[in-house]
């Protein structure tokens, strides 16, 4: 392995992030490259955490863009700020001529910076996350295309403003929607995987632990299997640690099908997943992942 | 910061090209990042090559599910290649250190010990440069030698498309036909300076060539193409199929005068070059499309392939079978056969091995030129 990957994903692995050699050879080229990284994948599978964890990593500043529908450039990139703008007008409306006067009012000193904008300013180069662009409308990703590709953001009355430095850009999607080819070309592409079962024992441990091997062994064997299933929604990484913290704080040594029954809400969100698990026995679930 | 060698960073756009035709959204912005990983140097580590490719030219899962088996089947010659240079290069330092340096009138001069020259002499077959490439195998031609390969290939076709077009000019001549050399005479002053001849009547060669392009082939392919080319000028009658899992029907692509072209051509229209081989199945296509057309008592049908069968060994002994019956002559021509220890053990060659006429090796540029006599008597 490249001695730098090697290193990144010894600090993630610190970090308490489990890097496969695919992303962390992604990660790299983010880092090297300074292309965009878009990140696929079911929910759950730590597409956020990732670029929580490079922040840390780099020991910079991560800016979170959550999208949703109806995003628009005055929420994710600048804002006029009017009561600024207005108390100006007020103030030096008598001694100033009205052309210096809204020159003035439109400089960078009256612009709310939004995290897109944010992300260009800044002194250190930021990590910056898109998350769930999938959710944002078809308008907004093509706002985003002059960011991604050029650095850089235009404000009709101050001009283009280059980025003082290149921020890291990961997005993710959740593939609720197809995504522009425009913008997959100008990102680098990862789709990322549950982990497998060592992985997520690997993960349960480090984050708990007080965890026996014996449980956390239990509870990854049965949520593998649950993922097999076919569920509404299945269960992330998120889940199987919220379960085996349930557990280990209701003292519990295995899984039974009586605890089963109390703690399932933990792990499925949908009626009908729950249901699904209630009517079946916990052996059937406990039986070796392949 | 590495360098890019000339042969690779051809190989890297034919990577790209070969991932565009199979729908990856690929221009010149990825081409120029996939050159930039490799200026980096990280083409050396397979793996880290393999994934930032995969980041770049992938862009969404359907591409990042099929990339790794396209990169494998790609690449793995590459890699093999730059194993066994290094690997070479490693011996050749060792032997170096097997040397007695003498330092004579000012000039060092380096002599082998006994014992390397002992090894050294067992190797002389191979001593002649051209004659070591003559000998070398396609598929492991290495990167250092592929020019001069190249260039010798080149030489020796064109040698051997010679050599045909006299033999086929001497063939071709009948007896002496005193009155039209009398009469070419007159104009000489009545010398007779150029003999004339009766001409005889011109038997026309009709010649079949089946070409296996699947992934096991793929090195073999190439040269065997050419090969077939420099053949196409001295046949009257030359048809060319390819085949991997469907069969393609080459000849009207070969009307084209300039070989580079006609390679392009080719490339661009066989669908399933490098995949999976289903010479039973594509032979039995053979036989009821173009049969009747193609195979008679006239006709020689050559199957250049390595017999490694994936579909059904009956089907595969039955056309084999059904095209010896219909045709003068069928010879198989099995690039494994020069391999050293090659047994015909494969179940489709073991099948099909008692209804050919001929079964040769096909694996370098010395058994291709060996296979001039075999086709002059066609």
């Amino acid at each position: 392995m490249n001695k730098e990957i090697e290193d990144i994903t010894k600090d993630f692995y610190r970090l308490d992030y489990i890097l496969n050699e695919a992303l962390a050879t992604s990660v790299f080229l983010l880092k090297n490259l300074g292309k965009p990284l878009l990140l696929e994948g079911n929910p759950g599978v730590g597409k956020t955490v990732l670029a929580n964890t490079l922040a840390q990593h780099l020991n910079t500043h991560l800016i979170r863009l959550q999208c949703y529908e109806g995003l628009d450039v005055s929420t994710t990139i600048y804002e006029w700020n009017y009561q600024k703008q207005l108390l100006h007008i007020k103030l030096f409306e008598q001694e100033q001529d009205k052309k210096t006067l809204g020159k003035e009012i439109f400089g960078m000193d009256y612009v709310l910076q939004r995290p897109l904008l944010q992300s260009i300013s800044a002194e250190k180069p930021v990590v910056l996350l898109i998350d769930e662009i999938d959710r944002a409308d078809e308008e907004f990703e093509a706002y985003l295309l002059e960011l991604l590709s050029d650095f850089q953001i235009s404000i009709p009355e101050l001009g283009t403003i280059q980025a003082r430095s290149k921020p890291l850009v990961i997005l993710t999607s959740n593939r609720t929607r197809e995504l522009s080819d425009a913008l997959r070309r100008r990102c680098l592409y990862q789709w990322v995987e549950f982990p497998t079962k060592a992985g997520e024992i690997d993960i349960i441990a480090k984050k708990l632990p007080g965890i026996e091997e014996e449980l956390a062994t239990q509870v990854v064997t049965f949520i593998h299997n649950l993922r097999k299933s076919s569920l509404h929604k299945p269960p992330g990484i998120a889940e199987s640690l919220d379960w085996a913290k349930t557990l280990l704080l209701m003292n519990q040594k295995n899984i039974t099908d009586e605890i089963v029954k109390t703690t399932i809400g933990c792990v499925l969100k949908h009626k009908d997943d729950v249901e699904f698990v209630r009517n079946k026995t916990v052996q059937e679930f406990l039986y070796p992942v392949e | 910061m590495q360098a890019v060698e000339k042969t690779f960073k051809e190989r890297l756009i034919d990577f790209t090209m070969y991932c565009r035709e199979r729908q990856f959204m690929l221009g010149p912005q990825e081409t120029r990042e996939a050159f930039e990983i490799a200026r980096r140097g990280y083409a050396l580590d397979r793996k880290l090559f393999q994934y930032s490719l995969k980041a770049i030219y992938c862009k969404r899962k359907e591409h990042f599910d099929r990339f790794d088996e396209m990169f494998d089947r790609f690449w793995s010659r590459y890699y093999e290649e730059q194993l066994e240079a290094r690997q070479k290069k490693v011996k050749q330092l060792k032997k170096e250190k097997d040397v007695d340096t003498v330092i004579f009138l000012g000039t060092e001069f380096k002599i082998p010990r006994k014992q390397v020259q002992e090894e050294e002499a067992k190797q002389t077959v191979g001593a002649n440069e051209n004659l070591r490439l003559r000998m070398t195998d396609f598929s492991k031609v290495e990167v250092a030698d592929k020019e001069k390969f190249e260039e010798l290939a080149e030489e020796l076709f064109h040698q051997m498309s010679m050599r045909f077009k006299r033999r086929l000019e001497s063939a071709n001549k009948g007896s002496i036909d005193i009155r039209k050399t009398i009469r070419h005479g007159i104009s000489k002053g009545g010398l007779l300076l150029d003999l004339s001849h009766k001409r005889k009547r011109k038997e026309k060669r009709k010649v079949v060539f089946i070409l296996d392009v699947s992934g096991s082939m793929d090195t073999y392919s190439y040269y065997l193409l050419r090969y077939i080319l420099v053949l196409k000028k001295y046949f009257k009658s030359l048809e060319f199929f390819t085949f991997s899992t469907e069969l393609t029907h080459i000849t009207p692509m070969l009307r084209q005068n300039n070989e580079l072209e006609i390679l392009k051509a080719i490339g661009k229209n066989v669908h399933s070059w490098s995949s999976g081989t289903k010479i039973g199945d594509s032979l039995q296509e053979f036989l009821s499309v173009y049969g009747s057309k193609f195979l008679s008592q006239k006709h020689v049908v050559v199957i250049l392939s390595d017999g490694l069968e994936t579909g059904n060994v009956t089907v595969l002994k039955e056309a084999v079978r059904t095209i010896q019956r219909k045709c003068k002559t069928l010879v198989w021509l099995n690039p494994l056969k020069g391999m050293e220890g090659y047994q015909p053990i494969q179940k489709g060659i073991v099948n099909v091995m008692p209804h050919l006429d001929a079964f040769e090796s096909a694996h370098n540029l010395d058994s291709l030129l060996k296979l001039e006599k075999l086709l002059m008597d066609v």
